[in-house]
């Protein structure tokens, strides 16, 4: 019983030790510029909500397949927090790099045209 | 008098031109730039709803002599309903938006004359251009005119930025272009797909095709027709993955500048969603696409904004991100959601443009918009401070302004089509807004004013306080009184539904 308490605690402090740390991590990965408690923080916030949005928006799925639901949710919180943090990652890929932006224009093109031509014609 | 209709694009072309001719007398710029200015949202209050037909060509079932002498081949024809002309639909709902984007240009340029020490003819020539373009897309029933005004009014935001004089503003107004000359070029294609499959460029027409069954609506061109229009679409409102370089023109404007080009994207947003959906929502998926954009905008939009230190690029981040809640309204589909995206495009237009002014008034104090080099600004106008706070609530949707009766209404809508994640997804942004918005106030308003900080001005010029005081007014009115906005909004949904 006492074993199992310990491997609990064990799991639970390693989860929030990770997510601790991640946070920790964010100092050295935001911004070239000085960082702040305001910086810190607001990178923090911003951190919670992507992931807790992604998370609900995952929910919607539902509509679709519960089981799907569930294994999808679980999978993406699983790899949102293991890859914790995303912001700076984030941040980096919104920049105003003219090949960043083109490249993801392009994606979302290719993506949207084989979506709509064959995912309607052929499902 | 349906006159008025045509006049309200032509007289601010018009007044372009003029301003281009006589941009080195600064006083007639500065007298024809306010006069226009005050006409423009005059106009859609005396003009009466009705059609206009560009050169008097009504459709031939709306002649019935002619139609009588017409042979009958052609009379019971679809031909005798199609639209040959350019036609212009002015209603409640256009005559609603037309006045706010008037409004909302009335005081940009208001304060861009006020702010500026030499008048710019060229900027003026812009920002009226952007405005004629902008109106006529919100008034044709055209696809192909649509798009033609939609290039005039980019290419009238690029120029904006261009005379902005702000750092990097050339570099950002080419990325402008090079990304426009992907997204455009493929809305063009797109409609002339349409033109193809239907014969017609008319928006009426197009719906009447597929309603009649005439064409084949899930036919393979109809369908790439519909990606490379939503694909326009994203670019024309900088829904991700455009909203990157939406953010960058912003902040790269003058404040007062960026106050009128958020007005541009959201009413060009709202227009070519409007046709979309008249046109292609029969379409399986069509409502999640819109969903799906939509909230990748509010998530990329308000998490970007959070992390920004330069309040230009925040509030470009935030306006992106609430073009998101429109969405969501097209997105959902059904009147009550309809409405109140509409209504929180109507909302969205005035607050931004508040606080891009407000936020505006610190640059113009001190020359910089770094949030990390800013502090104390509470001390030279503690009342203008308190205006620019109350904008950000609204924005943020705090009772009892506007930006909460449309996010409320967004909500229930949400609510009522069995999506509360959606519900609870705008919420969560809604907190991080506010958030956002009071982290940004903190540091240019209440925190200890920084030591090198030095006043370029020591007084904020009358006419952006009254621009901001008026457009809170607006905000206020509009929170507690919102059927003056969503009658009319409402009567329009139930006529596109």
């Amino acid at each position: 019983m006492a074993s199992d308490d310990n491997s609990n605690n064990d799991l639970g402090d390693n989860l929030y030790s990770k997510i601790v740390n991640s946070f920790k991590g964010i100092k050295e990965k935001i911004a070239n510029d000085s960082t702040t408690n305001e910086s810190v923080s607001s990178a923090l916030a911003a951190e919670l909500t992507l992931i807790s949005s992604i998370l609900i928006a995952a929910i919607m799925l539902r509509h679709i397949n519960i089981i799907l639901t569930v294994i999808v949710v679980l999978g993406l919180g699983l790899f949102l927090i293991t890859n914790m943090p995303l912001i700076p990652t984030l941040k980096r890929e919104q920049s105003d790099s003219l090949e960043k932006m083109i490249f993801y224009i392009i994606l979302t093109l290719g993506i949207l045209i084989t979506v709509i031509y064959w995912g309607f014609t052929h499902v | 008098m349906n006159e008025f209709i045509p006049l309200m694009v032509i007289i601010p072309i018009v007044c372009a031109l003029l301003l281009n001719l006589l941009h080195k007398k600064d006083n007639s710029t500065k007298i024809i730039a306010i006069i226009v200015a005050i006409i423009v949202p005059i106009i859609p209050l005396i003009a009466n709803y009705g059609l206009h037909y560009f050169g008097g060509h009504a459709p031939l079932i709306a002649n019935s002599t002619l139609l009588s002498s017409l042979p009958a081949e052609i009379a019971n024809s679809t031909l005798a309903s199609f639209h040959p002309a350019i036609t212009y639909s002015f209603e409640a709902f256009q005559k609603l938006f037309i006045f706010i984007l008037g409004i909302v240009a009335f005081f940009a340029i208001f304060t861009s004359l006020s702010e500026t020490k030499r008048t710019s003819g060229p900027l003026m020539f812009l920002m009226f251009m952007g405005i004629a373009a902008v109106t006529a897309i919100l008034l044709t029933d055209d696809i192909f005119h649509m798009y033609v005004f939609f290039e005039i009014a980019a290419l009238a935001q690029t120029g904006i930025i261009l005379t902005s004089n702000t750092e990097d503003n050339y570099e950002t107004a080419l990325k402008y272009l090079i990304v426009g000359s992907i997204g455009g070029p493929l809305l063009l294609l797109g409609i002339g797909f349409v033109l193809g499959v239907f014969g017609s460029v008319n928006i009426t027409d197009i719906v009447y095709s597929i309603s009649n069954g005439i064409v084949d609506p899930l036919s393979p061109t109809v369908l790439l027709a519909f990606g490379l229009i939503f694909f326009g679409w994203l670019y024309a409102s900088g829904l991700p993955p455009f909203h990157t370089i939406k953010s960058s023109i912003y902040s790269k404007a003058l404040p007062h500048s960026a106050a009128l080009l958020q007005g541009f994207t959201v009413i060009t947003f709202i227009a070519i969603g409007i046709v979309i959906f008249r046109i292609f929502s029969y379409l399986p998926y069509f409502k999640t696409l819109i969903i799906i954009f939509s909230l990748l905008a509010m998530i990329l939009g308000i998490t970007m904004a959070i992390m920004q230190t330069d309040f230009r690029r925040m509030l470009g981040f935030l306006a992106v991100g609430e073009l998101g809640y429109i969405g969501l309204g097209f997105g959902l589909g059904t009147h009550l959601s309809i409405t109140a995206g509409l209504f929180q495009a109507a909302n969205e237009i005035i607050i931004t443009a508040l606080l891009f002014i407000g936020f505006g008034t610190v640059m113009y104090l001190t020359n910089t918009s770094n949030t990390n080099k800013l502090g104390g600004l509470l001390s030279v106008n503690p009342k203008l401070a308190i205006m620019v706070l109350i904008g950000g609530f609204a924005m943020a949707g705090v009772p009892p302004l506007n930006g909460f009766q449309s996010k409320l209404m967004i909500i229930q809508a949400s609510l009522d089509s069995g999506f509360p994640e959606i519900s609870i997804i705008a919420i969560l942004v809604s907190i991080a807004t506010f958030m956002t918005f009071v982290k940004a106030f903190h540091s240019v308003y209440l925190k200890p004013k920084p030591k090198d900080l030095k006043l370029v001005n020591s007084s904020v010029p009358k006419p952006a306080i009254i621009s901001i005081a008026i457009l809170l007014l607006i905000c206020i009115i509009l929170g507690i009184f919102p059927q003056i906005a969503t009658d009319p909004i409402s009567q329009f949904v139930g006529g596109l539904i």
